[in-house]
């Protein structure tokens, strides 16, 4: 094995560098292409439909159950810890707002990575590997267009509502342990969470957070597809990246975004 | 005819580089209209490259590349989709959309770039099906079809625009004796009953040769040798000679370039 010089380490790292930054303006291309170059060929409807179905509803089973364990445990947890201070009363107000401006968004976010996401890369690196991307170029289609903006919007409108469905099922779940099962009275749990949840404060800034994550995790998911190297092991290891970029940028943008919302600075 | 509407596709002193290898050094290649020309080359030689240097899915470093008289760099991203329309590809693996039917694939074109209605569509499919004689598949998707089903089909989507120029990018490549020799037949039948400019990108030397008008053979970089296949075999031109007779070693070496030998098996000692 050739031993590498201490010039040449630091030509690598340079190198290494360069190609991040590249590859950073090389997606940011691509959006802005896929978003708002003209318009795509046959009907967008159609094909948005086709891929809200695809990303959005065939999500929701794992969503739903998600959320519901996701409740379930947040009121089990909350319940042992608050009843210490016979304050088990304010657990459905610990349940919504935990959901509401943290799990809901985050966790739908990276369960979709994990579900959506990969699917959206293997299937674009796929596409890009058997050449038929190359072949809607030459049939005069954009594949920006044809291909990767339904399933960027696609991403973008089914995130938020995910959200949305996993908050409001992680409540339910909630109720049921701590209702239901604990002995919680009932007009606590709900009247308390009617009472401290905000619409604008927890609400709006929880669907904010969601669109973001929505954003963010599509184009990481459609761009390392589309960027892919066309082999299989290319896209095994897009696949991957998606993961785990999704995932780390889920979590360091919800602590930019929760710092920025409910910092007090 | 002007000089510049006898070649339906020309390139004039292009150069390519992939990272710092050199694909093409200032190559001049005319494609005459209306004939079928094959380009061969050894494996690895550009070839493929080529074929998307003239569809435009890359561009040059420098040199332009004209087709039907507009040069393709200067062309913005929404002119070159739309001179796309004038040209079919045929890919190595057919690339057929695995998610539609043969039916759908073959109407792709149709549907995005003609507000046709459905009965003309469906007729037109039928046609370009029954040209490659794969009219009774219509129903199958494109897993269920062999390898050179897969290229008819994917060789009735593109002339389902009916092109004036049509690429194919190895089309020999993996095909069975009978799915090779109805490929063969098909492209020159196409070429004459459609008045296509058929271009041929292979390494196939009997099969090309015996449906090319014009063969250039390209390789290090640059266009080795021209001319009608019967030239081409008589050439005196070493290189040319060796990729036309199929001789293991010799000016294009069989060995890659390596270290010595003795020396890589011994160490310095």
């Amino acid at each position: 094995m050739r031993k590498t010089s201490p010039v040449e380490r630091v030509r690598l790292l340079g190198r290494s560098g360069l190609d991040v930054l590249e590859s950073l303006g090389r997606s940011a291309l691509f959006l802005v292409h896929a978003l708002f170059g003209r318009s795509g060929a046959g009907s967008f409807t159609q094909l948005l439909v086709k891929q809200l179905y695809a990303v959005g509803v065939l999500s929701l089973a794992i969503i739903i159950v998600s959320g519901i364990f996701i409740g379930m445990v947040l009121a089990l947890q909350g319940y042992n810890i608050l009843v210490d201070f016979a304050s088990e009363e304010a657990v459905g107000q610990m349940v919504a707002l935990t959901l509401l401006r943290e799990l809901g968004p985050v966790v739908t976010a990276l369960l979709f990575a994990g579900r959506a996401g990969s699917a959206l890369t293997a299937e674009i690196g796929n596409m890009k590997s058997t050449e038929q991307l190359s072949s809607l170029e030459m049939i005069g289609v954009d594949p920006l267009k044809y291909i990767i903006a339904p399933r960027l919007w696609a991403g973008f409108i089914s995130m938020p509502l995910l959200s949305a469905i996993f908050t409001v099922v992680g409540i339910w779940g909630g109720a049921w342990v701590a209702v239901d099962w604990l002995g919680v009275y009932d007009g606590s749990y709900w009247g308390n969470m009617q009472r401290s949840v905000e619409f604008r404060g927890d609400v709006l800034n929880g669907v904010i957070k969601s669109l973001v994550f929505a954003l963010v995790v599509t184009w990481i998911a459609v761009f390392q597809g589309y960027d892919c190297e066309p082999t299989s092991e290319g896209i095994s290891r897009a696949t991957t990246r998606t993961v785990v970029y999704a995932s780390l940028a889920v979590l360091g943008l919800d602590f930019i975004l929760t710092a920025l919302m409910f910092g007090d600075f | 005819m002007t000089s510049d509407n006898a070649f339906a596709v020309e390139l004039k002193g292009v150069t390519f580089r992939r990272g710092t290898r050199t694909i093409f050094d200032k190559v001049d290649l005319a494609i005459p209209r209306g004939k079928v020309t094959g380009i061969m080359g050894p494996s690895g030689c550009g070839k493929t490259t080529l074929l998307r240097l003239i569809g435009a899915q890359l561009r040059p470093a420098s040199g332009a590349v004209i087709v039907n008289g507009q040069n393709l760099p200067d062309l913005s991203r929404s002119e070159l989709f739309d001179m796309r329309k004038q040209m079919g590809v045929l890919f190595q693996s057919g690339a057929l959309f695995t998610d539609l039917n043969v039916f759908e694939n073959v109407a792709f074109p149709l549907r995005v770039h003609t507000s046709l209605p459905e009965e003309m569509i469906r007729d037109i499919v039928l046609m370009k099906l029954q040209a490659v004689g794969l009219r009774g598949a219509v129903e199958l998707m494109p897993d269920e079809l062999s390898g050179g089903m897969k290229r008819r089909v994917a060789l009735a989507r593109a002339i389902a625009l009916d092109p004036q120029i049509l690429m194919y990018d190895e089309p020999f490549v993996g095909q069975d004796p009978i799915a090779m020799g109805v490929l063969v037949r098909l492209i020159r039948l196409l070429n004459e009953a459609l008045g296509l400019t058929s271009i041929v990108v292979s390494h196939d030397l009997a099969e090309t040769a015996s449906i090319a008008d014009y063969l250039y053979v390209v390789g290090d970089a640059q266009v080795l040798g021209q001319g009608t296949p019967a030239e081409l075999l008589e050439s005196d031109n070493p290189r040319i000679r060796q990729f036309m007779k199929g001789i293991a070693d010799g000016p294009v070496p069989f060995h890659f370039p390596a270290p010595d030998y003795r020396r890589d098996l011994l160490g310095d000692a």
